[in-house]
């Protein structure tokens, strides 16, 4: 019965923890351009980061290895190496779009000077790292963000065709447009399969000492905790086609999001809204600052891990220092974060078969995974998800420079 | 290594990880190095370990040779206990020199209260 709370409590957290700056940015924008005609592209993005997350949830189970352990030994240093680069700059772009909404969302809540929220944010983030154990602040944030669903309820509220809501989830033809329709596509599959959540789950496992008696967990970590992350990115896309659509706002503010619930719900929804970005973004913040640090650490094979006194494994300690406080100076200069997540989320998909491969050859061999191997529903998801991945890939950047990053 | 078992040298030994006897990560396998290749069948004499060594992994390992610090450290293969999802060596990290940017980069953060170890 513990264990059942137990499971029940860090899935809680999970939900609260999906979403990011890259999903409120992306749902948000698709809603307020196509209404709800994008909304099947949610499940699918929600299914490709439930395959990739259990593919090396079992690695770290069966083969105890990480993902870049394994992207090293798979590829070998050069090729490993321009991985680790490209993955290392996306995150980082992440890390510093994360710790912008975080002062923007903070400054609309307290109304003080954003530089000011800006460091306060992340000096709060590293003591908060530097003092509480993992599991505290995964829950601490993951509960938080649950505020979120305050987006489910304006849904709702906001009384949305049901009918409409229900034929978005087929795809078809777009109505005009047909460029800028195929970059939010590209977009939200990359708002949804965020790598840095795969590094940094597979390093919890492999912290946690999972074994091969832990899949059964792994994959209901992966199934439910994604699946109903998913939720709240279909509320926030609703919302936005309910209200934005309709009366012509182009959410280019991260604060035009929380008036998504403030209009239905008055100020305790724009109030709920706003402590959910926070937590949510900050949570985000969190997971790619270590996701950093991680990689880095397992690619050149120092110590590494959060459950563990600091000063034990020193480059991965200062690993993630130095980049939170990177993160901060890049925010400083004032940069817009919502413009930054749409970069960094484009640049992710690119780099995504980069890292998604090694994972893929390593889960389907015998001398890594012995009985484990991916079985044959496993294998069909993770082939047919490599082959979307690699045409997201392909077609991204594209995509982004002919829409002018949506804009048409 | 007492029991017979095949390893792919490629896949196998290089780029994992190295673990010492007390469970500390101390690098990775950055090369190999091979005796007795003119005659008869090759044997591996010892793993390489620091930058470099990444000297001859390439041409991103030729660059990243150039650009990091550190010395090469050669750790003989009677040094190695098991391989398993690392290879684990029968000695600490620091008897074999391994590991020493760690111990390098510990100075900079143990007086932060709280950082134990």
């Amino acid at each position: 019965m513990k264990n059942l709370l137990g499971v029940a409590l860090g899935i809680l957290a999970a939900i609260g923890g999906f979403v990011d700056i890259g999903d409120l940015v992306f749902n948000v924008q698709a809603g307020a351009t196509f209404g709800y005609r994008l909304l099947w592209v949610v499940p699918v993005g929600v299914v490709g980061i439930i395959v990739y997350s259990e593919m090396c949830g079992r690695v770290a189970a069966v083969a105890e290895r990480s993902v870049f352990d394994a992207i090293r030994e798979r590829l070998g240093f050069s090729v490993g190496l321009g991985a680790l680069v490209a993955s290392q700059i996306v995150n980082f772009m992440t890390l510093a779009a994360e710790v912008g909404g975080l002062a923007i969302a903070l400054q609309l809540l307290a109304g003080l000077e954003f530089h000011l929220l800006a460091a306060v944010a992340v000096l709060a983030l590293g003591v908060v790292i530097w003092v509480l154990p993992f599991e505290w602040i995964e829950r601490l944030f993951g509960y938080m963000g649950l505020c979120l669903l305050v987006f489910a309820v304006a849904a709702i509220k906001l009384h949305p065709d049901w009918s409409a809501v229900a034929e978005g989830f087929v795809p078809r033809t777009p109505p005009s447009d047909v460029l800028v329709y195929g970059y939010f596509v590209v977009g939200l599959l990359g708002a949804a399969l965020t790598p840095y959540e795969v590094y940094f789950y597979s390093s919890g496992g492999i912290e946690e000492g999972w074994t091969p008696k832990d899949l059964g967990l792994n994959r209901a970590n992966a199934i439910i905790g994604y699946a109903l992350g998913g939720f709240l990115s279909l509320a926030l896309m609703i919302t936005a086609g309910a209200l934005f659509l309709p009366n012509g706002i182009d959410p280019e503010l991260l604060g035009t999001v929380a008036l998504g619930a403030e209009v239905p719900l008055g100020t305790v929804g724009l109030v709920l809204a706003l402590i959910g970005i926070t937590f949510a973004v900050g949570g985000a913040a969190i997971d790619t600052c270590f996701s950093g640090a991680y990689n880095l650490a397992q690619f050149f094979g120092w110590e590494w891990g959060k459950n563990r006194p600091p000063a034990t494994a020193p480059r991965f300690t200062i690993a993630w220092i130095v980049l939170l406080i990177l993160a901060l100076l890049v925010t400083m200069t004032g940069i817009d974060p919502v413009m930054l997540t749409e970069y960094a989320v484009i640049f992710s998909v690119v780099a995504l078969p980069l890292t998604y491969l090694p994972l893929l050859l390593v889960a389907n061999d015998r001398a890594y995974m012995g009985q484990h191997t991916n079985g044959r529903v496993a294998n069909a998801f993770g082939f047919v998800y490599f082959v979307v991945i690699l045409v997201v890939a392909l077609t991204a950047i594209p995509l982004m420079v002919l829409t002018n990053q949506g804009q048409g | 290594m007492n029991r017979r078992r095949e390893i792919d040298l490629g896949l196998g030994i290089l780029d994992h990880q190295l673990v010492d006897v007390g469970g500390r990560r101390c690098g990775k396998v950055d090369d190999l190095e091979l005796e007795g290749v003119a005659d008869g069948p090759p044997t591996v004499s010892a793993i390489l370990c620091g930058p470099p060594a990444w000297q001859g992994r390439g041409r991103l390992g030729r660059l990243a040779a150039r650009l990091a610090r550190g010395r090469l450290v050669r750790v003989p293969w009677t040094e190695v206990e098991e391989v398993k999802a690392g290879v684990e060596l029968r000695r600490t990290a620091r008897e074999l020199r391994l590991g020493a940017g760690d111990e390098r980069a510990r100075s900079l953060i143990e007086w932060i209260p709280g950082a134990g170890g």
